[in-house]
């Protein structure tokens, strides 16, 4: 065994690279090795602690912020174990290592006509990324977190164990490692449940919302009934329109109600538009999205998007594809370079419902009267999930997308603005996801959770890797 | 954001048109112009658990028929056959186990499948086996296989078909073989020698029974985007259920042979075109 992991280690190709958040506004250098096997993971374990180094665990690398960078330590790129090993077409569950993504395991599923419980905005997430932060979807209100439909996984330990973990086999520590942002050890092998749909489409509506107080209203109404909400908001609305936006409603079909959904059980017919407007090419639209950005011309944008929703307010409800309808991130490649070269961070406060639409609007004004306002708002219904480092609440999430400046004293004065709306949301008992956060300061991390949480983790943390050889940028930051 | 595909009838219909009470009404395809008359009995399709064969199992249980599907991996067919009829809202699949190399169990089963579900009028011949092959490979265990299924088992259900459809002076027995058999390449020796066979095979069963008002058709597909090419990256591949859209386009126009899609009629006559001590020094 000694022998196995020392020529394994001595392997080991590590590569310096520029490692960052998807916003590419944190981040710094790292040493990374991409395996392929739950051997190779653990020979870079043992070589990371014979070096004294901290190690990060990275997925697809869609965090937003630091939650997968380790400025001048080691990281581990997952992307590589990426093999389906196995999906049941009868019950739709799959096994997959920690590198395959919402996109591989949709491409299988919906062929048996079965789609992932919970998706992001983006496909290109990893399992093992997906469980570790325990991500959401715009069904979050209904079907709960990403973890809901994990039923186990292979914990690869800093210390060399493989555990084999499901809810009834060791509670805490499943529900700890799904959302512990990767601070317990590398997940192997998981085991995701999918849901079965009657049809490749969904029916969709878009509903106009006249200010913030309709969209929680709409939401209100119709989470009894709708499986997917979302909410795309104009930031750059002020006054009478504040928090307008467009709400989309989906629902799943009944067997037999879209017979023609048969056809797009096709992987290939579920893909988004390879074009938007039929004509222009995707890859060439950030470009014409960074200009927008750099003229000072997101608020025409927004107010432009607002106006097209009376038109698709008009024909709903209409039949979309699963893959058309959730993966509006990935409309447009590589958007977030419209950024460049400062990046984005995205700031999501989580609300309880009774204090929602005030701390909501709080928030918006307060970022409006500071000039940094979000060219991006999503806001999401959620409710309470059983995991301890849990960010859902029951109530709303606000994801608002800052473009960060490259010009210091503006960064400086957004992660004050950042820092002084958490302290709002902190204050209504709201809290943060870690998927997405830049800026939250260790102060503010018991907060979040309540003390005992926080306390129960980190005794989860001592268990399983005492010498503290998981760490990301996120971690120190945090003080976990 | 999708459209309907073209020849279905139902490129409007996505949009609000066929909202009633929330629900969406569904009517039933008009059926092309053809000599044949209404298309009413029962397809077969062998090879129907992915890829075109299940594009096409799909596109005829959608158009009203009733689709006998056939495969070797039971778990997935039964699966499939389950999933179809639960989207459509009715009984139109309906799963038999068979493995395409088991040439002896060919004559009952299709016995078996017509005493259940009706006379088979159309037979669709999907079922087709592509290992990888190493550049100085020769396994005769691959080859073996691939000959017994993509050849043999063509013609195990051709001949079989073509008995009943003889008698009965009407039916359609359409064979998915592919561009591959155009030419011997250095890549897939016997993959390309199997669908050659299969491909001369249907032209001589077309030539016998075309007098008879019995129709055979052969398909060469180009690059489709299926399970067998995951691995493979292929560049301007179309999807599963277009390429069934256009083989039961070509079934109804009675083609004898055709490309799908059709650009590939081109490429394949240039490439049929390189003069044998050129073409073994490419890389084609």
């Amino acid at each position: 065994m000694t022998d196995t992991k020392a020529t394994g280690a001595a392997a080991l190709s590590w590569r310096d690279e520029d490692v960052r958040g998807f916003g590419m506004a944190v981040g710094g250098r790292a040493q990374v090795l991409r395996p392929t096997t739950a051997e190779q993971v653990a020979a870079a374990f043992a070589d990371a602690r014979a070096r004294g180094k901290p190690i990060a665990l990275r997925g697809a690398g869609c965090s937003y912020g630091d939650a997968a960078t380790n400025d001048g330590g080691l990281v581990l790129d997952l992307s590589r174990m990426n093999r389906l090993l196995d999906f049941d077409p009868a019950t739709g569950v799959a096994v997959c290592e920690p590198g395959v993504t919402v996109r591989d395991l949709w491409r299988r599923s919906v062929a048996h006509g079965f789609w992932p419980r919970v998706v992001s905005g983006t496909m290109a997430v990893s399992m093992g990324g997906a469980a570790a932060m325990n991500i959401h979807g715009k069904n979050n209100f209904a079907l709960g977190s990403f973890g809901e439909c994990v039923r186990s996984f292979e914990l690869l330990t800093p210390r060399g164990e493989l555990v084999r973990c499901t809810r009834a086999s060791d509670p805490d520590l499943f529900h700890a490692a799904i959302g512990g942002f990767g601070m317990l050890g590398c997940m192997t092998q998981l085991e995701i449940e999918t849901k079965r749909v009657h049809s490749g489409r969904l029916r969709v509506s878009a509903i106009v919302a006249k200010d913030l107080e309709h969209n929680l209203q709409i939401l209100e109404d119709m989470r009894g009934e709708a499986d997917y909400l979302v909410s795309w908001l104009d930031l750059h609305a002020r006054g009478a329109g504040l928090g307008r936006g467009l709400m989309h409603r989906a629902d799943h079909l009944e067997p037999g109600e879209d017979p023609e959904g048969l056809r797009f059980l096709d992987p290939a017919l579920q893909d988004v538009p390879p074009n938007l407007f039929g004509v222009v090419p995707k890859g060439w639209l950030w470009p014409g999205m960074w200009c927008a950005v750099h003229a000072g011309q997101v608020g025409l944008v927004n107010w432009l998007k607002f106006q097209a929703g009376f038109a698709e307010a008009r024909k709903s409800p209409y039949l979309q594809t699963h893959g058309a309808f959730h993966f509006l991130l990935d409309y447009v490649p590589r958007w977030q370079w419209m950024t460049k070269p400062g990046g984005l961070i995205q700031f999501q406060p989580f609300v309880p419902a009774a204090a929602g639409a005030r701390v909501l609007r709080t928030v918006i004004e307060k970022s409006q009267a500071a000039g940094h306002v979000p060219y991006l708002g999503v806001l999401k219904r959620h409710r309470p999930d059983p995991f301890l480092m849990t960010h859902a609440v029951d109530g709303y999430s606000l994801a608002m997308d800052f473009a960060v400046s490259a010009r210091k004293a503006q960064r400086e004065s957004l992660w004050r603005l950042c820092r002084e709306l958490a302290e709002v949301v902190l204050a209504a008992g709201g809290r943060f996801y870690y998927a997405k956060d830049a800026v939250l300061l260790a102060s503010s991390f018991p907060r979040v959770h309540g003390e005992p949480a926080v306390a129960a983790f980190r005794a989860q943390k001592a268990k399983w890797d005492p010498d503290r050889l998981l760490q990301t940028d996120l971690s120190r930051r945090l003080d976990v | 954001m999708m459209r309907g595909a073209p020849g279905l009838g139902n490129g409007a219909s996505d949009r609000a048109g066929t909202l009633r009470g929330g629900r969406f009404a569904f009517q039933p395809m008009a059926e092309f112009p053809s000599a044949m008359g209404p298309r009413t009995g029962t397809c077969l399709v062998v090879g129907a658990s992915s890829g075109i064969g299940l594009a096409l199992a799909r596109r005829l249980a959608l158009s009203g028929r009733k689709v006998a599907m056939l495969a070797r991996r039971e778990r997935e067919l039964a699966a499939q056959a389950a999933t179809t009829n639960d989207v459509l809202g009715r009984q139109a699949a309906f799963a038999f186990a068979h493995d395409a190399a088991d040439l002896d169990a060919v004559e009952s089963l299709f016995a078996r499948i017509e005493q259940d579900l009706g006379p088979v009028d159309e037979v669709h011949f999907v079922a087709g086996v592509m290992p990888d092959v190493a550049i100085d490979e020769f396994d005769l265990g691959k080859d073996r296989l691939q000959v017994q299924v993509n050849m043999l088992g063509c013609i195990a259900w051709g001949n079989a078909a073509a008995r009943r459809f003889l008698a009965r002076k009407s039916g359609c027995f359409v064979g998915v073989s592919s561009v591959a058999g155009d030419r011997g390449r250095v890549g897939r020796p016997v993959y390309n020698a199997s669908k050659a066979g299969m491909d001369c095979y249907l032209e001589a069963l077309r030539n016998r029974l075309w007098r008879h008002g019995v129709q055979v058709t052969t398909i060469r597909p180009g690059f489709v985007e299926t399970p067998m090419t995951a691995g493979l990256k292929l560049k301007g591949a179309i999807p599963a259920d277009k390429a069934a859209e256009l083989i039961l386009r070509v079934r109804d126009r009675r083609k004898a042979v055709a490309y799908v899609p059709g650009k590939w009629r081109l490429i394949m006559t240039v490439i049929k075109l390189i003069p044998s001590f050129l073409f073994r020094r490419l890389s084609i």
